[in-house]
């Protein structure tokens, strides 16, 4: 904690009062919260310096989102940028709720804060109710108005931290019907506080009066600034998308770096060597084509990328291109898992025994997934395979019917064809499959569902 | 099998040779593509980029433009920017799609611009080769991840009733899409089916046809998920 480098970078945090500030500046200094709280207090006392300074911090200091977002803009893992989550913010302990994605932790805080505000509101108020009736004169016709300009002023700020972080949560603006309310509150709230107080509690008329001629002047303000503000905003999307479109370029220029130019020299350093340059400029162009066209919504570890996997596997391990389709596409559970099992072993065996390049399909319909690996080497005879052999008739056939499916292997001098057929509706009824384990030799498509 | 491959279509090759415009921004890839075609596909032209490219094909009139999804100029469309430039050729100029890319709506929006194929770079000059004399013969060629494209647009199950013909494919049609995209060639699917080579060229046409002209609704929303209309 000496040491200024372990220090945490000053965010505003997630254990908040009002604005997270304390708590932040607890955690940058490595104080206690409640110490750096009570300094606040007493510092607000003492003329309102503890206000002026807390209302500052609020302004410059970031909160933890914010930073988290900011860091993540360096590209730290170039080697899968895409899925490289936004850098932990800072070290985890002193940080509770710090790093990426965590405004929800936060939420809850809120509502925790807004009691606390409204408890000691009402708190003050009992206190001037008390002082009255003990005969102390409180001057109300200037404390209720700057009670009000206060309150509202705090809500429209609050208002400015939840815009910030809808900016960051992009779209999602699921409760700006919230916001809007809020920000009207505030602004009558402290509209109205103004008017009590410049009026100084007088007669109606002349409320009205000073309200007519303060609209009139925001208006003309308004006027006269809305050429400006808009100019403003719109510097303000402009360079913000620049600053996108770098921070892609950057991340793009990362990647490329790590992956491309690396196997390049690879490449070169190898050339001599016609089997591992055709591995590498394979394995490189799949890494590639998987960061391209990655579909960002779709998640992970389902049927299809473990067939396509598999086949990088095989790819990798022997250097055949295997080149896979998919259409349709589900979960994973143990018995899909066979079924990749399968397909990977039928696919060792087209690129080991078979020419060419090694067709993989996958196809996941309501009722069923179907594998077909298929190979374009000289064919062989299924009912030949010595029974010594275990890759096809038990890591392939075995596996499949064990799990409630079908194989069948067709094989001709244009190639040997593997296809793998697993019912996916109704638990496993495991029917006797058996029968088409031998295979059929030749043509003859579909013959190998039994029911 | 690779020197005559995919079924050796002698009806569809043409007396005298195949003239054919190569359009890629890559000098290196268009002059590495001429010395692999075969020699009866004769090169009459190349161009860089969408501007060159209108301008070349308007002018050499070739049987086939090879033509790269991806092109500097034009309205940022590439390939298809070529294909709406050209639109007045679309009859007797037949483009056949090149790319690396096997994106989804980069295959499918080449093809809906009017392309007749699609073929991506790494394969041989030989299947090249074939592709072009089959796309000079009137035929479309798909390769496996086209057809995985189609069925996965079109969806698995077949059509039951002929009055929306354009927005579903036929029993039979999926059938061939099928064997495609389990890598058959045209002769393997003609054999596995019990059909002749001709008539998997008319059901791979009609595929064709049915992906450039289907408003079929959840073609186009299926294109929408991926941002191709």
């Amino acid at each position: 904690m000496t040491t200024a480098v372990s220090r945490p970078p000053l965010t505003r945090g997630g254990d908040r009062v009002i604005a997270g500030v304390c708590a932040g500046l607890a955690n940058h200094l490595g104080w206690p919260v409640r110490m750096v709280r009570i300094g606040m207090v007493v510092a607000a006392l003492a003329g309102g310096a503890g206000v002026a300074f807390y209302a500052w911090l609020w302004i410059m200091v970031p909160t933890a989102d914010e930073s988290a977002t900011r860091g993540a803009r360096q590209p730290a893992s170039p080697i899968a940028p895409a899925v490289s989550a936004p850098a932990d913010g800072g070290p985890g302990p002193g940080a509770p709720g710090a790093g990426p994605g965590t405004w929800r932790p936060r939420l809850p805080g809120m509502p925790y804060g807004k009691e606390i505000l409204l408890g000691a509101g009402l708190l003050l108020a009992a206190g001037i109710l008390v002082a009255r009736l003990a005969g102390l004169d409180v001057p109300l016709g200037t404390l209720i108005p700057v009670a009000a300009i206060l309150g509202g002023a705090a809500i429209a700020w609050m208002q400015l931290d939840e815009t910030r972080r809808a900016g960051i949560m992009d779209k999602a603006k699921a409760d700006q019907a919230g916001g809007w309310a809020r920000l009207a509150a505030g602004l009558g709230l402290v509209v109205a506080g103004v008017l009590l107080m410049v009026s100084g509690s007088g007669s109606w008329e002349q409320t009205w009066l000073a309200l007519l001629a303060s609209v009139a002047v925001l208006g003309g303000v308004a006027l006269v600034l809305l050429p400006w503000g808009l100019k403003f905003w719109r510097d303000l999307e402009a360079e913000r998308a620049g600053r996108v479109r770098a921070t892609e370029r950057a991340e793009i220029a990362a990647h490329l770096h790590d992956s491309v130019l690396q196997t390049l020299a690879l490449i070169q350093r190898r050339a001599g060597n016609e089997h591992d340059v055709v591995r590498l400029a394979r394995a490189q162009e799949r890494e590639l084509r998987g960061w391209l066209y990655r579909d960002p919504d779709r998640g992970a570890g389902q049927l299809s990328d473990r067939i396509k996997e598999a086949a990088a596997e095989v790819e990798d391990s022997l250097g055949h291109a295997v080149e896979v389709v998919t259409v349709g596409d589900c979960g994973m559970d143990e018995r899909t898992e066979a079924l990749v099992q399968a397909a990977r072993e039928a696919m060792l065996n087209a690129a080991r025994h078979g020419g060419g390049a090694v067709s993989v399909y996958l196809e996941v319909t309501d009722d069923a997934a179907e594998a077909f690996v298929k190979d374009r080497g000289p064919g062989f005879d299924p009912g030949s395979i010595p029974p010594d052999r275990l890759g096809v008739r038990e890591s392939i056939m075995g596996r499949m019917r064990r799990h409630g499916g079908t194989a069948a292997i067709a094989s001709g001098p244009d190639g040997t064809e593997v296809r793998l057929r697993l019912p996916l509706t109704g638990a496993a009824a495991p029917h006797g499959a058996g029968n088409n384990g031998n295979g059929t030799y030749g043509a003859g498509d579909n013959g190998e569902e039994p029911q | 099998m690779s020197n005559q491959p995919l079924g050796n279509g002698a009806e569809s090759v043409p007396a005298a040779a195949t003239r054919v415009v190569i359009v890629d921004d890559h000098a290196i890839f268009r002059s590495g593509l001429k010395a692999d075609l075969d020699p009866d596909i004769l090169v009459v032209g190349e161009a860089g980029t969408v501007e060159e490219a209108v301008a070349v094909i308007a002018a050499a009139r070739p049987d086939v433009v090879l033509l790269d999804v991806h092109l500097p100029g034009g309205l940022g469309g590439g390939g298809r920017d070529v294909l709406a430039g050209s639109a007045a050729l679309l009859g007797t100029t037949r483009f056949l799609a090149l790319s690396v890319s096997d994106a989804a709506e980069d295959v499918v929006s080449v093809i809906r611009a009017g392309a007749r194929g699609y073929v991506t770079k790494t394969i041989s000059g030989a299947e090249i080769s074939d592709a072009v004399r089959r796309v000079a013969g009137g035929d479309a060629v798909f390769s496996p991840r086209l057809a995985g494209f189609v069925l996965d647009a079109f969806g698995t199950a077949p059509a039951e009733i002929a009055d929306d013909e354009l927005d579903r494919l036929s029993a039979r049609e999926l059938e061939v899409m099928r064997l495609i995209a389990r890598g058959y060639s045209y002769k393997e699917v003609a054999k596995e089916l019990f059909i002749s080579i001709k008539t998997v060229e008319t059901h791979v046409s009609a595929v064709l046809r049915k992906l450039q002209l289907s408003s079929r609704h959840e073609l186009t929303r299926w294109a929408a998920e991926r941002r191709l209309l």
